[in-house]
């Protein structure tokens, strides 16, 4: 019911469909003098734009557990026999699914039309590191709702969040340039680690850092969803 | 009957704010206990304990004398609400709706199909079924509100105000649709701001006031524990000087209030005293326009009671 929430509200749909492939295109278009040939500005705002959106995946969540059409209908969810575990894993799986879809979509899109390199061969490897990093950030949209109780306060926060980890990243711009204090500041952030992972796997073809990234993700979620069933109390939402 | 819920000691607090103060009740198998009480009365954080959503900070709740925190999820199975908002995904049809809830408690298949038409059925909402929720009006939106409540056929129903801001058509539906839910077995508790609906379908009542029962019992029994009173409202024209401090003179009047030429007068139920009260304002050359004598209603009880109006 949550992942058809999400489908039937055509404003979530169209934004997880055409912003990526928007703001890309745009990006790209406007940057493509400062690209070479070999790495072009369409394969470089590809990637990290969609690394940028996975982070902004907690929005998503935040909306499947407390915006208005659904919070009521939960309330029934709370009264019924279903373990608190089970409503929260359901928010996040939801949130998952329909960004997965949707960001896959995009990224099909982007190929074909722009011609972005997701790894030739490799892509299986890039696929499974975003499809762990879209799980957790969903999941972390869940537990920022868990803590906040409320869906502006959730957003806010989550929104806040995902700027700070793609800043610290260097989605935006290159960290290296601000110092040695930075540079290790941004390891902090988990988009550092993805995106690292992926420029390794995308034009190095090395796929050492798969099996750390994912374990890191894997373990990452796990936490995350531990937090939200400690915080998660029905009560709140009565 | 036997005791299907019993309630002893309960308490709860918000902080240092306690908001029910250890109250004790029962709820009888089969029987519509209709809870009243104003704005902050306790009425919902109770229901809310009772339907295992909320915890408690003192006392029990046991169902069938099992406390219903040993295993909640089988106790929240046997249970049906009817939440005070309307808890339906408004962008899918009455049946969708329906089926999903209902399958929260572990239907499936057949009986999934079964129950499902049985509450659409029941609520009146089976021509509907296809249809999208936001296209319906209030009342047929409560009606939905009951049928994903119904549809597993719990053993106790709790509705919370079940039947606010709807259409008196639709409100006589749900009405008869509780009176019948009850004759088929299922036990019911009822908060309402509508003492009509109280009057209509209560086997019992319990008053709170500030998180305190403050009466129990039967319509009659509450009733009959203040008519030991009677009021008369005499419209009158009035003498250029009226007096009417000889009708405290009159055996049996307890007090007499007059303004704007009516007479309100109350007096001992137990003594006949009419004939005299008439006899001392025709020789004070008051002249009677109108009588009447209040009867004792649900609403005068609970005015009595808390010293407010149920709707304040």
């Amino acid at each position: 019911m949550d992942l058809a929430n999400l489908f039937t509200n055509l404003m979530w749909v169209v934004y997880a469909l055409a912003f990526p492939f928007l703001m890309v295109l745009t990006l790209g278009f406007l940057t493509s003098g400062s690209y070479g040939d070999v790495i072009t500005s369409y394969d470089y705002y590809g990637l990290t734009m969609m690394i940028y959106l996975i982070t902004n995946v907690a929005t998503y969540s935040a909306n499947s557990f407390m915006e208005e059409r659904i919070i009521k209908p939960n309330l029934r969810i709370v009264h019924s026999p279903v373990r608190p575990w089970l409503i929260l894993f359901s928010k996040v799986a939801a949130t998952f699914v329909f960004c997965s879809v949707t960001y896959i979509v995009a990224g099909v899109i982007l190929h074909l039309v722009a011609g972005v390199n997701y790894g030739g061969d490799k892509t299986w490897a890039l696929l499974l590191i975003m499809l762990l990093a879209n799980f957790l950030f969903s999941a972390l949209g869940v537990m920022v709702c868990t803590a906040f109780k409320q869906e502006s306060s959730a957003n806010q926060l989550i929104s806040l969040l995902a700027a700070l980890f793609a800043a610290l990243g260097g989605l935006f711009f290159p960290v290296e340039g601000l110092g040695q204090a930075f540079v290790t500041l941004s390891w902090a952030s988990p988009v550092k680690w993805i995106f690292v992972a992926c420029l390794r796997i995308v034009y190095d073809g090395d796929l050492s850092v798969l099996l750390p990234t994912c374990a890191v993700l894997t373990l990452l979620s796990v936490i995350t969803l531990l937090i939200s069933i400690r915080l998660f109390k029905g009560e709140d939402y009565l | 009957m036997p005791t299907i819920i019993d309630v002893q000691g309960l308490t709860k607090r918000y902080g240092n704010k306690e908001v029910v103060h250890s109250i004790d009740f029962e709820v009888q198998q089969g029987e519509i206990l209709c809870i009243l009480g104003p704005n902050g009365a306790g009425k919902s954080t109770t229901i809310n304990i009772i339907s295992g959503a909320l915890s408690l900070d003192g006392g029990s709740v046991k169902y069938l004398g099992q406390n219903i925190f040993d295993d909640l999820m089988a106790y929240k199975s046997r249970l049906g609400i009817v939440p005070q908002d309307l808890a339906l995904y408004e962008d899918l049809t009455a049946e969708r709706n329906v089926l999903f809830f209902a399958s929260l408690y572990g239907l499936k298949k057949a009986a999934l199909t079964e129950a499902c038409r049985f509450a659409l059925e029941f609520t009146g909402l089976e021509d509907r079924a296809g249809d999208k929720v936001k296209t319906f009006s209030g009342g047929m939106k409560r009606r939905l509100n009951i049928a994903c409540a119904i549809a597993h056929r719990p053993k106790l129903l709790i509705m919370d105000e079940p039947t606010v801001g709807i259409d008196p058509q639709s409100r006589n539906h749900i009405l008869e649709g509780v009176k019948q839910l009850s004759r088929q077995g299922m036990t019911i508790i009822y908060t309402t701001h509508y003492m009509e609906e109280v009057e209509e379908v209560s086997t019992r009542i319990i008053i709170m006031d500030l998180g305190s029962i403050i009466a129990e019992g039967t319509k009659q029994s509450l009733k009959a524990d203040i008519e030991s009173e009677r009021h008369y409202q005499i419209s009158v024209e009035a003498p250029e000087a009226p007096d009417v401090s000889d009708l405290t003179l009159i055996k049996g009047v307890k007090a007499v209030q007059f303004a704007d030429n009516l007479l309100d007068i109350t007096t001992d139920r137990q003594i006949e005293n009419l004939d005299q009260i008439i006899s001392t304002l025709t020789a004070k050359a008051f002249r009677i326009n109108d009588i009447s004598a209040q009867t004792a209603s649900l609403e005068t009880v609970f005015l009595k009671m808390t010293g407010r109006s149920l709707r304040d």
